[in-house]
């Protein structure tokens, strides 16, 4: 699962969407294994669209459980267009495809901050599936 | 005419792909340029519940629909096979440098509310006494497989359960395309969906496939 694919899980529990905590995930960082997937070619277009696109907060949120503190604190403010982008940018939208795109979690396990529900990845596929007493 | 994306499945373990899904196939084909032009200026968000062997989320892909380079890509499937097979689709027809990920999820129940642009759902539309329960162990082959066809009452007890949430699951200007057989009685769902929640509904195609006739329908703000 790509690491970007944390900005859009929830907690499956119905009664934990009236709950700020049910997003994102709590990823344990002890248990997550990640790995680099290279298969999707660089395009700064694309980034751009991502990025105007996710929670910020919850991408420093996983990022720091797995380990990565070194984003900036606020979302990266681009040129509206790839042709205008400088050097610099073009630099920090790859170290934001490395993270978002390439990154992915091959096996692992994250909780719900509010009810504490855990939940698994297994040979890359999260499984969000509740047992029957909860669903 | 667009291709249709190679499949290899074992059809013990996930859905064959058969007059349902190419009529979805054929409805995305049509709606390729509606949805380029409602969503070519942003980031869309597509999910698929139930792709079973991923025969549609792989077409969408392949062709970029949406819209090319400014798309992701979730299937949600309640079988464990079928995430797996949809992969092997995508991955079979070329389609590794696409971005897609699968989630073991009960409908979008796992997916963030109101972020979904663009929904797609071929659902067990089979009318039936009762909707199976979700076998314990993912080495219950057979089971799987019927978690894809029974819909339980009027085959309609799992796609209600979408269309009651249409509002939180789909982003603003989000749309779905929902597959239906006559006896979902879907002028009668259609014309509530209208009157009583005040969507947009439209029937993209229909057709007869044996004794079935089979339509898919759009829902929109």
């Amino acid at each position: 699962m790509k690491f970007l694919t944390t900005n859009f899980l929830k907690c499956s529990v119905k009664a934990c969407d009236t709950s700020n905590d049910n997003f994102p995930l709590q990823y344990d960082g002890s248990k997550c294994q990640l790995v680099q997937d290279e298969s999707i070619e660089f395009n700064p277009e694309f980034l751009l669209n991502i990025i105007e696109r996710v929670d910020w907060n919850a991408v420093l949120s996983v990022a720091s459980d797995l380990g990565n503190t070194a984003l900036p604190p606020s979302k990266p403010v681009f040129p509206a267009t790839a042709d205008q982008l400088s050097e610099e940018d073009m630099t920090i939208l790859r170290d934001l495809h490395t993270l978002l795109i390439q990154t992915s979690i091959s096996e692992g396990e994250m909780k719900c901050r509010n009810c504490g529900h855990v939940y698994y990845i297994k040979n890359s596929i999260p499984n969000l599936l509740l047992p029957p007493h909860l669903a | 005419m667009l291709a249709t994306p190679y499949i290899k499945c074992d059809y013990d373990k996930v859905y064959e792909p058969a007059e349902d899904s190419f009529l979805l196939l054929d409805s995305l084909e049509k709606e390729q340029q509606f949805l380029n032009e409602r969503f070519h200026s942003h980031l869309s968000v597509v999910c698929e519940l139930g792709p079973g062997s991923g025969i549609i989320t792989t077409f969408m892909l392949q062709h970029g629909i949406p819209s090319k380079n400014k798309s992701i890509y979730f299937a949600l499937d309640i079988n464990p096979w079928a995430l797996e097979a949809t992969h092997a689709t995508a991955k079979l027809n070329a389609c590794q440098d696409k971005f897609l990920d699968t989630v073991q999820s009960d409908l979008t129940s796992s997916l963030r509310n109101k972020e979904i642009d663009v929904l797609v759902f071929n659902p067990p539309y089979v009318p039936a006494d009762n909707v199976p329960m979700v076998p314990s162990f993912k080495d219950d082959i057979d089971e799987w497989v019927d978690l894809a066809l029974l819909g339980g009452a009027d085959g309609m007890v799992v796609t209600n359960k979408v269309l009651k949430n249409l509002d939180i699951i789909l982003s603003p200007n989000g749309v779905a395309y929902i597959l239906f057989c006559a006896r979902n009685k879907p002028e009668e769902v259609v014309k509530g969906m209208k009157e009583k929640h005040g969507w947009k509904a439209e029937l993209v195609e229909h057709r007869k496939a044996g004794w079935e006739v089979l339509s898919v329908y759009k829902f929109y703000r």
